[in-house]
């Protein structure tokens, strides 16, 4: 298995038992769409407030206790300190429990697990953020980083869409990154209402209308898998190695350590090697798996 | 330090061992065996003892195990880890294929983050190793780099010599206990000579094969071949019983039970070949049967031997023997439709 | 009755009737079958019919998409036509190769009359009424009766009453009862109390395979109650009385469908005697609302359908 370093980490173990949460309380929460909500929240214990310290593109698990154990990416960035963020889409037991909770109440989180976006690579690059629905949530966690950061990455390309004006996500990150000089943003929805004088189209094909260059650039996906499918081919045309694509996966998991098994591709874990890949990593496998 | 002792004086022998240890030895529950724990007497087990039925990993790993309570206390809520037993616990007649694939187990449990449930049990227990004589038809250890009489991955091996079982010391703490037993015999050269004849004959008598030269190529080759995987998995029934009596799978579930304020949450075997276990709430990743079978034969014989060198199967047969429409691990090895 | 099965199973994929042909073929394994699920004629030479055919392949006509060729004993046939009955497999989509059934030898059974397991056997032979179990070269007779799983020794039904070729000369019912009986009666004498252990009891041993549900043919549903989450009716962790309340469920569920076909004892690994629930399931349809699954396909379904007089009986 690839070496991972986890030593640093160790030490948010409660009690010593990775499986063990932490108790964080919900200090406020927005509604992002009618099945999307960010949850704003911070540890109950005051130590680990202070000392808690995660990487653009990890996770946690969190669990509302005596309903189950889901995991989401932290989408907020660590360049910005105060409170941690994540949202959730209201799609299953978990995430029913969690919609159903008010500012104050206390859930189990215990992480941050999988890896994070590889910064260093991504240096002096041109980064083309490609991202569907709520696939939003883990690069706004890299964007903000990138942009709390702007002298050290070239042109910013965000191509966002999402199934209707009322399912885009993060309206007051849109709005700022519109205002934003230094960044391009291109929204889109699958299909308009008499309000909408945005485009519409597929991610995918809106990337091909834009056609960002591949030269010293990087493309960073996260929506849903068949946005991501559908998406790997027109970067390729657009002439992105499989190198040059990272992408951030979301599979069906319970440990969030690389042990329970659910979430592999081919080798690879996605909340232990991942959850964020190269394309080149995964492409073996990713065709009849995802 | 290789000593001997009578088949009939195997009762004492745990006797003595049962003042240190809660000893674990092969039992029958109606028709179903597994290792429990020895209520003192009963060591009629050598007469019918072959192999369990469930494999003695849900010593370690049981299919079903509390990770933690919890209380809930007007909102608030207070965890609590399960009071650890402390006690030593001794398996008495693992089975080389069994052992082995313990250590095969530790690698994942061991993998970056140490799982606490299984570990703290692997720590606290001594291996007693019984090489068999009388493989099943289904068993293929010999093809895995084991043998019946395999020692490697137990504390102490006892071997078949007849009218006693030769009693080798294989680590040190299998050394400090036999050191502090009672009423063993030194071994005889003469009874060392009968062993290697009798590990011999075992060798023999195994005699289902698979081959694993390239196996990982082999089975990477013909990962997208859709029609080889959909004709060899149609008669499957997806159950989960191949990966629950498998001794090297350790997938696993976690749920939650809250009744009143009190909770519970579970680990839980799971299977690879239960559709449920990808499922998400869009999209399925395996949601054909196909697709969940190629996962449990690559995961065991492609991806597990990428990431720890070691082949994920010890050569049991259990899921040879115990699947309901006869599926057969070791004919699909054989018949990967090889791309050059 | 093989070279028969063989030659129709050989002509009804070469003359297009069928898609695919499912049968038997020998196990890996002495004295096992595994089922054959096949397109290719060349495969058909594997075909067999011998006291091992245990599976109840209906099970698999669900799953397959085309016209199929299935072999079928009488309980497999009772299946095939309750699912006909359900609107979950289409007559005409199905060429039934009926075999006539004088019942399946239960390994377990055979093991535990000579005390040695299967693969230590020299042969298990069906002479009549007698079978002979021949270990260490000698041969041991048995009546026939102590080696057929139990179902098979009530089995109503031997040879299929629905089919498009009987491959062999009707067979009579073997009629033992009583000794098909014996566990559940076993049970009738308990205590409540005592009855209730005992299930706690086999049901703590259960794992949450669910290959009782999985070889079932009664249990067709694509999306299975247990592993609904929203409302989560039972703990999908191995519980008891999770496991029981599984079982429970899956019996009501199965009530008017299952024929008896003892497939869900057969396949647990852990040895929980579940045909003592649904064969009692099945007694209580049969007292109940005079039906018995799978024999009529015209019949409508016995829990989809509602009859006006029914109301005072059903709801006391």
């Amino acid at each position: 298995m690839p070496v991972i370093d986890i030593s640093h980490r160790k030490k948010f173990l409660a009690k010593g038992n990775v499986y063990l949460p932490h108790i964080v309380v919900i200090e406020k929460i927005i509604d992002e769409t009618p099945t999307v909500r960010t949850f704003h929240f911070n540890f109950k214990d005051e130590k680990l407030r202070k000392e808690f310290t995660f990487e653009s593109g990890q996770f946690a698990e969190f669990s509302v206790f005596g309903i189950g154990e889901a995991p989401f990416c932290i989408s907020s960035s660590p360049t910005r300190s105060g409170h941690l963020e994540f949202a959730v889409q209201r799609v299953g037991r978990v995430t029913n429990a969690l919609h159903r909770l008010g500012v104050g109440a206390e859930i189990g989180c215990r992480g941050p697990y999988g890896n994070s976006f590889p910064l260093d690579f991504l240096q002096s690059k041109n980064l083309v953020f490609i991202a569907g629905g709520i696939g939003l949530a883990p690069l706004r966690a890299l964007i903000w980083n990138v942009i709390d950061n702007r002298d050290k990455y070239k042109n910013i390309d965000i191509i966002y869409g999402a199934r209707s004006p009322a399912d885009l996500c993060f309206r007051y990150d849109l709005d700022s990154w519109n205002k934003d000089k230094t960044v391009n943003i291109v929204t889109t929805v699958d299909k308009g209402d008499e309000s909408w004088t945005g485009r519409e189209g597929f991610v995918p094909q809106v990337l091909e209308q834009v056609a960002p260059s591949a030269t010293k650039a990087v493309a960073i996906v996260c929506g849903p898998p068949i946005m991501i499918r559908f998406t790997f081919p027109v970067l390729e045309k657009l002439g992105f190695t499989p190198k040059q694509v990272i992408t951030t996966l979301e599979k069906r998991m319970k440990c969030g350590i690389g042990k329970c098994g659910r979430c592999n591709i081919g080798n690879l874990y996605v909340c232990r090697d991942g959850p964020v890949f190269s394309y080149a990593q995964i492409k073996n496998f990713i065709s009849s798996e995802y | 330090m290789t000593k001997k002792i009578n088949k009939r004086d195997i009762g004492k022998l745990l006797t003595q061992w049962n003042q240190e240890f809660a000893i674990f030895v092969p039992s029958k529950e109606g028709d179903t065996t597994k290792m429990t724990s020895w209520d003192g007497k009963d060591v009629s087990f050598l007469d019918w003892y072959r192999n369990t039925v469930i494999p003695p990993k849900a010593s370690f790993f049981p299919p079903l195990e509390e990770m933690f309570h919890f209380q809930k206390n007007k909102g608030s809520y207070d965890l609590e880890l399960p009071a650890s037993d402390g006690q030593k616990k001794l398996i008495f007649g693992i089975r080389p294929c069994d052992a082995k694939a313990l250590a095969i187990l530790d690698m994942i449990f061991k993998d970056a983050y140490e799982d606490p449930y299984y570990l703290s049990k692997r720590e606290n227990t001594v291996l007693v190793g019984l090489g068999c004589t009388n493989p099943y038809d289904s068993c293929f250890c010999t093809s895995l780099g084991s043998n019946p009489s395999d020692s490697a991955n137990v504390d102490i091996m006892l071997t078949d010599i007849g009218d006693q079982f030769l009693m080798e010391a294989i680590t040190d703490k299998g050394k400090s206990l036999i050191a502090n037993t009672s009423g063993l015999d030194d071994a005889t050269e003469a009874d060392e000579a009968r062993a290697k004849e009798a590990q011999e004959t075992s060798y023999r008598k195994v005699t289902k094969r698979v081959d694993t030269k390239d196996i990982e190529e082999r089975l990477l080759s013909c990962f997208e071949d859709q029609d080889y995987w959909e004709k060899v998995t149609a008669k499957c029934i997806s159950c989960g019983i191949c990966t629950f009596l498998c001794p090297t799978c350790y997938c696993f579930d976690i749920n939650d039970e809250l009744v009143k304020r009190q909770g519970v949450r579970f680990r839980s075997w799971d299977s690879c070949a239960l559709p449920i276990y990808t499922k998400m709430p869009m999209e399925n990743p395996r949601e054909e049967k196909w697709q969940r079978v190629r996962q449990k034969v690559c995961h065991k014989y492609e991806f597990y031997p990428m990431n720890f060198d070691v082949i994920a199967c010890t050569g049991c047969g259990r899921c040879i023997r115990q699947c309901p429409v006869n599926w057969d691990i070791t004919q699909i090895l054989a018949s990967l439709p090889v791309k050059v | 009755m093989e070279q028969r099965l063989r030659t129709e199973a050989k002509t009804l994929l070469e003359q297009d009737k069928v898609d695919y042909i499912i049968g038997f073929e020998p196990g890996i394994l002495k004295f096992t079958t595994t089922p054959l699920i096949t397109k290719d004629k060349d495969d058909i030479d594997r075909l067999v019919i011998n006291s091992f055919i245990a599976n109840n392949l209906a099970n698999f006509l669900t799953e397959l998409k085309g016209r199929v060729g299935i072999v079928a004993k009488g309980c497999d046939s009772r299946s095939i036509v309750s699912l006909i009955q359900d609107n979950k497999v289409a007559r005409e989509d199905v060429v039934i190769l009926g075999v006539p059934c004088p019942g399946i030898i239960d390994l377990s059974k055979v093991e535990k009359l000579v005390g040695k397991d299967r693969d230590e056997l020299d042969d298990i032979a069906r002479e009549g009424d007698k079978v002979v179990i021949t270990t260490d070269g000698k041969r041991n007779e048995f009546s026939i009766t102590e080696a057929l799983f139990d179902n098979c020794l009530g089995c109503e039904l031997p040879t299929p009453q629905e089919y498009d070729i009987l491959l062999g000369e009707p067979t009579s019912p073997v009629a033992e009862i009583a000794a098909s009986q014996t566990q559940i009666a076993r049970l009738k004498e308990m205590t409540p109390q005592e009855r209730w252990e005992f299930w706690k009891n086999e049901f703590s041993r259960c794992i949450r395979c669910y290959a009782c549900r999985n070889v079932c043919p009664a249990c067709f549903c694509q999306r299975c109650f247990v592993e609904e989450t929203e409302p989560q009716w039972a703990l999908p962790v191995p519980k008891w009385q999770d496991n029981l309340l599984f079982q429970v469920v899956r019996n009501i569920h199965v009530a008017g469908r299952c024929t008896d076909c003892g497939e869900c004892e057969r396949a647990c690994p852990v040895n929980i005697p579940l045909r003592s629930l649904t064969k009692e399931m099945y007694d209580i349809v049969s007292d109940l609302f005079q039906f018995k699954a799978g024999m009529d396909k015209d019949a409508p379904p016995l829990m989809t359908h509602y009859e006006q007089e029914e109301a005072e009986d059903l709801v006391r």
